[in-house]
């Protein structure tokens, strides 16, 4: 067992050998490449749907606004304040920077992890490419509650376009990386597009007068469709906060930030989420609101952009499944490390194809992406912990590298721990994450502060 | 020079696939004469962004 996973970990290594070594002064990106590269995020096929549900979930259009408004500020402060600082002062992926910290053992759980998590968030990304060409040939929408598939004609369908993405990625990741940096300024055109030419179908007149009466009335009335529950200002804040909670808390965008000349290039995510979390969910709750408030992306795009918004769709989903599927594949590397990059892209594939038959993962979408922030977030936590804390409390640093621990045992207690008070704190899934970072921060901190004596030893 | 035209063409479609939408709100034009216009304006956006940035790898000197 010992030499296995030694053996794992060595591998593991290998495959981020690239970027072992901290990044030098020479590699440091000036802050218009950081602009243009976060411009360029933040707009994937599952903007349609999450714009969507908060018009289904009867959000109201002040509660939108100002939700929209000050969650993405703060997820722009999370990046800014927590990722980017500890990104230039170490200049090492999470990656290198958790091994660290909590060994090689918990790294490798913490890899396994997150292909999980992205294999499924892949999945819900083809769910809703399949949304646009099943309204080719009529198959219908799964309704809001269905978990399994409901027709052989989704399973079909989920199937083929599963199997064409993943070829597309086997076959040429990169060529297909350079063709999404052409789709994404588009793609966001898109939105606004449909969004400006569903307004004559809700009444809103050529001049605006009537702009906000419709807005409150029509689209964002705080009246939530039947079986969804009601969600407010409070809500919306903290989803758009913890959207990308993964990158910015958890700290997973170190491995961008560690080549920002300063820690306030944090402030340039703003270029990304406020044109995909705020004006382009405001779009889709336009469109979802203009075809009678049902959750079907396929329809919505066709009918606001006819075509090319079906294309959008499909181009939408099919760009940003591509880049998940190789994350996820890089991750499950660590526990093939013989196998060739197109062979765990294949697996990765058929795991992600498996999963988008199954509805429940695109309509459940804002319910799976709290899960997937809150599940990686107290790793984010532990790395703070050691960083900014333990220096200041006299705790010695990297106590898992200089003794050679495989496992960070505080680390792995601090994780799991932590995941199992959230899920059962008397608060909405939403809400969790905020007191389980303070948990996991703490928690960490007690744990190796009562090993200091073994560290001396 | 070489990645300039290109630039300034793909740009101007992308300002062109926003314009038609606007048109139509705005009722000076029908929603099938909208939707088309959007179709190849976006189609025009895709091959001259891709001209685009071939020329501007080659200009990089990536392959």
């Amino acid at each position: 067992m010992a030499s296995r996973l030694a053996t794992l970990t060595s591998h593991m290594d290998k495959l981020y050998e690239f970027d072992r070594e901290p990044v030098s002064s020479d590699k440091l990106q000036s802050g218009g490449k950081f602009a243009g590269l976060f411009a360029g995020e933040h707009v994937a096929a599952t903007e349609f749907v999450i714009g969507a549900f908060f018009v289904l979930h009867g959000v109201g259009a002040r509660d939108l606004l100002l939700g929209l408004l000050f969650g993405n500020l703060l997820a722009v402060l999370s990046w800014t304040f927590i990722c980017a600082p500890i990104a230039v002062r170490t200049r090492l992926t999470l990656y290198w920077y958790l091994r660290k910290i909590a060994g090689p053992g918990v790294t490798f759980i913490y890899n396994i992890a997150n292909a999980f998590l992205y294999c499924i968030l892949a999945g819900a990304m083809i769910s809703v490419s399949a949304t646009a060409i099943g309204l080719a040939f009529g198959i219908k929408v799964p309704a809001l509650d269905a978990v399994l598939p409901t027709s052989v004609g989704w399973v079909v369908l989920t199937f083929a376009i599963g199997t064409a993405f993943t070829t597309v990625a086997v076959l040429g990741f990169e060529k297909l990386s350079r063709f999404a940096e052409v789709c994404s300024p588009w793609i966001f055109v898109v939105f606004i597009a449909g969004a400006v030419a569903m307004l004559p179908r809700l009444g809103v007149h050529p001049n605006l007068d009537n702009l906000w009466e419709v807005a409150t009335t029509k689209i964002w009335n705080g009246v939530a469709v039947a079986g969804q529950e009601k969600l407010g200002f409070g809500h919306v804040l903290f989803f758009a906060w913890f959207c990308n909670l993964a990158m910015h808390v958890g700290l997973s965008d170190m491995a961008l930030f560690r080549y920002a000349k300063k820690w306030t290039y944090g402030l340039f995510t703003a270029f990304g989420v406020y044109p995909g979390h705020l004006l382009a969910w405001i779009c889709s709750g336009v469109m979802v609101a203009a075809i009678g408030r049902q959750m079907d992306p396929g329809r919505m795009a066709f009918e606001a952009a006819g075509l090319a918004g079906t294309f959008g769709l499909l181009l939408a989903g099919w760009t940003t499944a591509n880049p998940t599927l190789y994350r996820a594949g890089l991750a499950l590397q660590t526990v093939t490390p013989n196998w060739p990059r197109w062979k765990i892209t294949l697996v990765a594939g058929a795991a992600t194809t498996v999963l988008s038959c199954f509805p429940v993962f695109f309509l459940k979408l804002l319910d799976y992406v709290a899960i997937y922030g809150l599940v990686l977030m107290p790793i984010g936590a532990i790395v703070f912990a050691e960083h900014w804390i333990f220096p200041r409390l006299r705790i010695e640093q990297y106590m898992a590298e200089k003794r050679g621990w495989t496992f960070n045992w505080s680390a792995l207690i601090a994780w799991l721990g932590t995941l199992v008070i959230c899920f059962s704190l008397p608060l909405h899934l939403y809400f969790r994450w905020l007191p389980g970072w303070f948990i996991a921060l703490a928690s960490y901190t007690v744990l190796m502060a009562s090993r200091r004596k073994e560290g001396v030893r | 020079m070489k990645t300039r035209i290109p630039a300034v063409l793909s740009l101007t479609s992308l300002a062109l696939c926003l314009v038609s939408p606007v048109l139509f709100f705005a009722g000076k034009i029908s929603e099938r004469t909208y939707r088309l216009a959007f179709l190849l304006t976006s189609i025009a956006w895709f091959v001259f962004a891709i001209l685009w940035a071939s020329a501007a790898r080659k200009r990089e000197g990536k392959p």
